[in-house]
């Protein structure tokens, strides 16, 4: 089922999705944009390329509370917080995005062990996947296409929406968006043209070019085990990191987490908060032993995570090429150049 | 410009190979390629053949007095800096963290530094406006003179026009957008704790998640820890990735610490911080 609507008359669509339940949608702020729940219909906007924070925060918020009780008093007493959504509506995803709730899935209901937050915000959602603008060039830090992700890609959205021209394309991919497509009545029939041009879009997107190297899974997982203790490959590649949290704070597919107890008087709350493996205090032990005290140990941890370590458990590379990490690093580290210089420079050799 | 980024680049490349060369030190810390021209990252040389990776352009921004305190004690080290930098490194002699013998300044004058975020250039509005480094072993250019001096201060004009309940909002509308991701403190070349108190457990001193107290705590605590010590580099502001303009705070700070003791940080490797300093005829315009 194909729709379509003027993109001036985005705010009527946003208005309605707001009376269905919850709409999260790309808002522009003092840095860039952000997925915000939308209270103002006109907030929505479109003219973004991608976000500062991916849309993972729609399923897994930097804090979650968990349990909220008070302290000198049973624990019979505490309550754990219940989740009660209303429909939820994240608009504007673009298609690598899409691909990283996949990879999440994996991690929080995949392995048997089901998280019930991750799972019920995941359910509660409608996805409206955003096609990038194919006439735009690609941002320099961007390499979805080496993780074999269109720009154009429709798979993991339940609606993927094309621009053309004054109009936005809405087609339906699974059947709870053509569910809702069918509700949406401000949307009109698209005309046989729209949907060659819905086609050629999708397939073009395949041709439009990010950073490209040829990257095989499990050949690449081979090349992390064998330079793992490579100290010098490490420290070479990490002479810049700073050790902040910047680039897992905005990836869409990092994924750790603290449960933090914050009480405030009597009052506390059991909660988890992001955390990320570049903090010097994430592998801190209860004896005040830290195995990772490096910088490079931590840096490692993190692309290893990614492409070596996801790829043995569960076969997948646990990156969509986003450019997040590489676009906010403070020192431009760039996770693209590291696994190109692993895969095929093999400069330590010179050493 | 009095001399072409182009041409500091090869003095930076001709010099960090000579101190290589002749054992004088074992590391330079300086500017090497990214992943593309307006992306270019710290980089360390450690071979004399490595300084042909060096680059330096109008978005080497980067502090690299920052990396100082991550080499061992007495580990001999050449770093590029720009005034603002320089500065850094003066500031982390007065507080003993390195040895002025240990450190090779390579002195770089320039002016018209460039955001790569936004494009703007940073000379006086994020960081400290001189041009020339205050103290060099040597200079990789020729000291810049005859252009317009701005004061780091003026940026501060709307700022300064709140009141202090507009200013509370202000920061704490700021602070609400924060996401502690710790960029900022560890851009930060003072910001050399370890470990830092927020990250403390026992007390604990604010709370992790990103909410206005604990973001308070934090940021407010850090503003604080820099009174005198800040060299106004502007690091902070451009490591933060939603953008909160820190540098208002710190050079806010700064300016009331210049007035009250007469002393800029990182400007003399003779001075003591003025917050360490007990002087008789100190100001007591804090206590009135």
């Amino acid at each position: 089922m194909l729709k379509k609507t003027a993109i001036n008359k985005i705010s009527e669509l946003a208005a309605v999705l707001m009376e269905k339940g919850t709409l999260l949608a790309p808002v522009k702020e003092a840095a860039g944009f952000n997925f915000r729940e939308i209270s103002d219909a006109g907030q929505v906007n479109l003219h973004f390329h991608n976000t500062i924070i991916s849309p993972k925060s729609a399923f897994f918020p930097q804090m979650e509370d968990f349990v909220r009780y008070q302290t000198g008093k049973s624990i019979l007493e505490a309550a754990p917080v219940e989740l009660n959504l209303k429909p939820v509506f994240l608009f504007g995803v673009r298609p690598c995005d899409v691909k990283s709730f996949e990879i999440m899935d994996i991690h929080f209901s995949g392995t048997g062990a089901v998280d019930p937050y991750w799972k019920k915000r995941r359910e509660a959602a409608t996805i409206f996947g955003h096609a990038f603008d194919l006439n735009e060039a690609a941002d320099p830090a961007e390499f979805y296409h080496t993780l074999g992700i269109g720009a154009a890609d429709p798979q993991g959205s339940d609606i993927f929406m094309v621009t053309k021209d004054n109009d936005l394309l809405f087609k339906s991919i699974t059947p709870k968006g053509k569910k809702l497509l069918e509700e949406l009545t401000m949307l009109t029939e698209a005309s046989a043209g729209d949907r060659k041009y819905f086609e050629d879009y999708i397939a073009r997107g395949h041709d439009y070019k990010t950073r490209f190297a040829s990257v095989e899974p499990k050949a690449i997982a081979t090349e992390f085990e064998s330079i793992f203790d490579n100290r010098e490959f490490w420290k070479n590649v990490s002479n810049a990191c700073l050790s902040c949290g910047v680039c897992t704070f905005v990836c869409p597919t990092c994924y750790c987490f603290d449960i933090c107890d914050e009480t405030l008087f009597n009052k506390g709350t059991r909660r988890r908060v992001w955390d990320a493996c570049m903090f010097t205090d994430f592998t801190l032990e209860a004896s005040g032993h830290n195995p990772r005290t490096n910088v490079y140990q931590r840096l490692r941890q993190k692309i290893c995570h990614k492409y070596s370590f996801s790829i043995r458990k569960y076969g997948v590379i646990s990156c969509v090429g986003c450019g997040r990490c590489t676009r906010y690093c403070p020192v431009n580290i760039d996770i693209f150049s590291i696994v190109e210089q692993a895969v095929k420079a093999k400069w330590y050799k010179r050493l | 410009m009095t001399s072409s980024f182009k041409s500091i680049e090869e003095n930076l490349k001709a010099e960090a190979g000579k101190l290589l060369e002749s054992g004088r030190v074992e590391i330079v810390l300086a500017y090497g390629r990214g992943y593309d021209e307006n992306h270019p990252m710290p980089f360390v040389a450690k071979h004399p053949s490595d300084v042909a990776n060096m680059v330096f352009n109008e978005y080497c921004i980067h502090n690299l007095a920052r990396y100082l305190v991550r080499y061992p004690r007495g580990t001999k080290i050449a770093v590029a800096v720009k005034a603002a930098d320089c500065r850094a490194v003066i500031q982390l002699i007065q507080e003993e963290k390195i040895k002025r013998d240990d450190v090779v300044f390579l002195g770089i004058p320039v002016y018209g530094m460039k955001n790569p975020k936004t494009g703007e250039i940073i000379d006086s509005k994020t960081t400290c406006g001189m041009y020339n480094p205050v103290l060099y072993d040597v200079l990789l250019g020729e000291e810049v003179h005859g252009q317009k001096i701005v004061s780091p201060y003026d940026v501060l004009a709307d700022y300064e026009a709140m009141d202090k309940e507009a200013r509370w909002a202000f920061w704490k509308k700021e602070f609400d957008r924060c996401i502690r991701c710790y960029a900022c403190r560890k851009a930060c070349p003072m910001c050399y704790c370890d470990p830092c108190f927020i990250d403390q457990s026992k007390p604990r001193w604010g709370d992790k998640s990103p909410q206005s107290h604990g973001n308070l705590m934090y940021h407010l605590t850090r503003f604080h820890h820099l009174a005198g010590r800040c060299i106004d580099c502007g690091e902070c502001s451009r490591a933060c990735p939603v953008d909160i303009p820190l540098y208002l705070f710190h050079k806010k700070v700064a300016k009331e610490c210049e007035e009250m003791f007469g002393q800029a940080a990182g400007m003399s490797i003779d001075d003591k911080p003025a917050l360490v300093n007990f002087r008789v005829d100190d100001s007591d315009k804090i206590l009135e």
